[in-house]
């Protein structure tokens, strides 16, 4: 709970807009913020015309080689933190596999039939991460435009993020395996143009085989085909 | 790809998508790197800066919500806050703040004038930025871009506390005003 009146808000507010408010003023300031709609209204309004400065400084040639070695460290980025999404996926199956082997256990037990060594449940526990990764890019089915991203871990567990170009809605996720019949493996909502979906498939797919997000009246609206990741 | 909107950039850039980033960094690269060169006054410094405010806006394009500000504001919010802390130990000599801002070059009615002009949100700042008191132009301008604080510009200017919270105040509130005056006139 913030001891700042309003107006001691208004008299530190262009400074907490400018970013150089320190300490317990800041402090004290953003405590009032969180319930005082006016003064946060009074500070969106300076903090727009605080964030224009930096676009008044001229623009300047970076050294040669400045863009390669950006999207060189991005690209590193962009591995570790697939990394890390495929160790959570890994631990995420790790965690369904000791669930389904403690649930043989207690079964087992109830029925007094105890088995020596846990069986997992091949059916249900997600296919081991290690198996491979596989991704798509998403694009518009009638003009090819960029619309997200698709990631399949070990060939069931499905990652989907829609970025841009869907109208917003509801839309089905189809899985189409080489050979076989598509199969929707869950429903994504997409607004303004965002939206993610995680979740299992019940058939296994890789690459060569495509997702597609499908509307309500049935159109397939964009799609992608899986290839390995690098 | 090089067509597209500087938010559906953004979008691209979330996804992963690398045709997405390199389109992002080659738009952005020279405001980027001009404002950390700026604030840092040292070009090696400046390009790791730059290089970070590129990995940031990476890993946070997912939460970037365009009702808040344009793309290219909240890059530079990004590179000005990485720059400021690069230098936050090993304070750099205040640059003249008219030639951080380019207003040495316009100091005659007649670039005022030209600026008028222009009529963007940049050269209607410019143009209300000119026409402030020497000393709040200062205090706004190294507050605002080389985050200096109050107590900061009240050494460099060798004046009490109150008086630079109080340029810093003035300034941006006239600032504010004079940009909504101008959208009005339009």
């Amino acid at each position: 709970m913030s001891t700042y009146t309003c107006q001691q808000v208004r008299e530190v507010a262009p400074e907490l807009a400018l970013g150089v408010l320190g300490g317990a003023e800041r402090a004290e300031a953003v405590a009032h913020l969180t319930n005082c709609s006016r003064c946060q209204a009074y500070v969106a309004e300076l903090t727009e015309a605080a964030d224009i400065l930096p676009l008044m400084v001229a623009e300047r040639e970076p050294p040669p080689g400045f863009e390669d070695r950006v999207l060189a460290g991005l690209h590193t980025e962009r591995r570790r933190s697939r990394r890390r999404w495929f160790l959570t996926v890994a631990s995420v199956a790790a965690a369904a596999a000791i669930v389904s082997i403690t649930l043989v256990r207690v079964i087992d037990a109830r029925t007094e039939t105890p088995s020596a060594a846990p069986v997992p449940t091949t059916a249900t526990a997600p296919a081991p991460a290690a198996a491979g990764m596989t991704q798509a890019r998403m694009v518009d089915v009638t003009d090819g435009a960029p619309a997200g991203w698709v990631y399949v871990s070990g060939g069931r567990t499905v990652a989907l993020a829609i970025a841009y170009g869907v109208a917003p809605g509801r839309y089905d996720i189809e899985v189409h395996p080489a050979g076989s019949e598509p199969v929707t493996i869950g429903a994504v909502d997409v607004q303004e143009y965002r939206g993610s979906w995680m979740g299992s498939s019940p058939v296994a797919i890789g690459a060569g085989d495509t997702v597609s997000l499908v509307s309500a009246t049935g159109t397939a609206v964009c799609h992608g085909t899986l290839t390995t990741t690098q | 790809m090089w067509s597209v909107t500087d938010d559906a950039l953004v979008a691209g850039l979330a996804t992963g998508d690398p045709d997405a980033a390199s389109a992002f960094v080659r738009r952005f690269q020279r405001r980027v790197f001009g404002l950390a060169r700026t604030i840092v006054i040292d070009d090696r410094a400046a390009e790791d800066v730059a290089q970070e405010a590129f990995v940031r806006a990476w890993r946070h394009a997912g939460s970037y919500d365009p009702r808040r500000g344009s793309v290219v504001t909240w890059l530079l919010t990004i590179t000005r806050n990485l720059a400021i802390d690069s230098v936050r130990v090993r304070r750099p000599l205040p640059v003249e703040p008219d030639s951080i801002v380019g207003l040495d070059q316009v100091s005659d009615e007649r670039g005022l004038q030209e600026l008028a002009e222009l009529g963007d949100d940049v050269a209607r700042l410019k143009l209300a930025l000119a026409r402030l008191p020497e000393d709040q132009r200062r205090a706004v301008v190294l507050a605002g871009l080389m985050g200096y604080t109050a107590r900061e510009i009240s050494e460099i200017e060798n004046i009490p506390l109150g008086t630079a919270k109080t340029r810093i105040r003035t300034a941006l509130i006239r600032l504010r005003a004079a940009m909504v005056a101008e959208e009005r006139a339009e």
